[in-house]
């Protein structure tokens, strides 16, 4: 088992684990349009299959928030 | 020098007491113009604390007319101002709190062809809007133009915002375009707790202030998430990239688009209203 | 180094700070402001904030009556 911090709160998962598999893990609104950084630095959707996640990465899930109602 | 009369001193006398703000902020405040983009849900809240504020001159841009379903948050108008366009009903709740601000209403929506010219004459740019296509023109025109700005928007029970003065993290560094018009959430989707409205909208309203006054630290490279099921708040670090497509080394966006928006029920029946 | 006076006998406060910083942002660095007040809370309060954010009082004294003097310096 892993820790790592998923939009400021810890999680603990166990490692390989991509972020597509942290998308599906955590049950992402948006998974298709959700934005991502790790550690502070933006990572490109085409890596997110590839991407591998190690201990103590910290996780930002950034949404799209267009407004309120119609 | 701070030439203030006796009503504005004791009108403004809460900011003057504060040794943040003082009379050179006052005066700075009272020499602003600030730009809001939609006279909505976040716009009321802005429009509101900045004329109380005694902002010099405030620009308004909403195309729509006021519809029953507004009242639930958009605070600046009231139930008699259902039917009115909305610029109108918010000039008149400015004047009405401020009669020393100036208020240019743009009746129009913002497109490609008339943001450059409309944001031309501010300081500062206030996104109130609830639609991605005019968020990314309100980010793009901004970059292009170097004006300063805040981005705002909230869903449900959440809401983010951050602050761009040039040189900062824009929009498209964190999403690099708005998500396909198929991609919104549905209709039975669409609702927001009335209040995150206010609760991010006074936000956007603080920040433009501490623009103008020099107080405290902007939210730039920040973006300010909160949710108010649990409140939540949390601030997440941004960077410009080398790879954004707006500011970044190799830009791809040139000039200003006017995205495809949205359509859903709810939509097409408030534009069925024009 | 000029010396500025600022009668404020007749206000309340908390106009009485505000118009005291307004004469002060009116006035150059390193002159000195003669604030005429009234004892109570005029007299309690003013000195007090004008050294929190930081002005330097110079002396307090009484004058006649309910009027007392405070001496700023910017």
């Amino acid at each position: 088992m892993a820790n790592i911090i998923v939009n400021g709160k810890n999680q603990e998962v166990t490692l390989p684990l991509t972020l597509v598999d942290l998308i599906k893990l955590n049950n992402i609104l948006q998974p298709d349009m959700v934005s991502i950084q790790v550690n502070e630095e933006f990572v490109e959707r085409s890596e997110f299959e590839t991407f591998s996640l190690k201990e103590g990465d910290q996780v930002d899930f950034l949404y799209f928030m267009g407004g309120g109602a119609f | 020098m701070y030439d203030f009369t006796e009503e504005e001193l004791n009108r403004y006398s809460r900011h003057i007491l504060l040794k943040d703000v003082g009379v050179e902020g006052q005066e700075r405040i009272r020499a602003a113009k600030v730009l809001i983009v939609g006279a909505g849900g976040l716009g009321a809240p802005v429009a509101m604390y900045l004329a109380a504020a005694g902002i010099g001159k405030i620009g308004i841009v909403d195309g729509d007319v006021v519809d029953l379903s507004n009242l639930q948050r958009q605070i600046i108008h009231t139930t008699p101002d259902v039917g009115r366009y909305k610029v109108e009903s918010a000039k008149e709740t400015i004047q009405a709190i401020n009669p020393s601000v100036e208020v240019v209403t743009h009746r129009d929506f913002l497109m490609a062809n008339n943001a450059l010219d409309i944001i031309s004459d501010y300081d500062f740019v206030v996104d109130g809007t609830d639609n991605f296509p005019v968020k990314f023109l309100i980010n793009d025109a901004c970059v292009m133009a170097g004006k300063p700005f805040s981005h705002g928007g909230i869903l449900r029970f959440e809401g983010q915002t951050f602050t761009y003065v040039p040189g900062s993290a824009c929009y498209r560094c964190t999403f690099d375009g708005p998500p396909p018009a198929g991609a919104v959430p549905t209709c039975s989707q669409a609702g927001v707790l009335g209040a995150i409205a206010g609760m991010l909208g006074t936000i956007q309203a603080a920040e433009t202030l501490k623009y103008f006054t020099g107080v405290g630290e902007l939210l730039t490279n920040k973006l300010l998430t909160f949710n108010a099921k649990t409140m939540d708040f949390r601030k997440i670090n941004l960077k410009r990239h080398d790879r954004c497509p707006l500011c970044g080394k190799n830009p791809t966006v040139t000039h200003l688009i006017d995205y495809e928006q949205a359509t859903c029920d709810l939509a097409s029946h408030k534009a069925s209203n024009k | 180094m000029a010396n500025h006076v600022l009668d404020i006998t007749n206000e309340h406060c908390p106009m009485t700070f505000v118009k005291t910083k307004l004469k002060l942002a009116q006035i150059a660095e390193g002159d000195t402001l003669e604030v005429l007040l009234t004892e109570g809370e005029p007299l309690n309060n003013l000195p007090k904030s004008a050294k929190e954010q930081g002005y330097q009082v110079l002396s307090v004294t009484h004058v006649e009556g309910p009027v007392h003097k405070v001496i700023i310096q910017k």
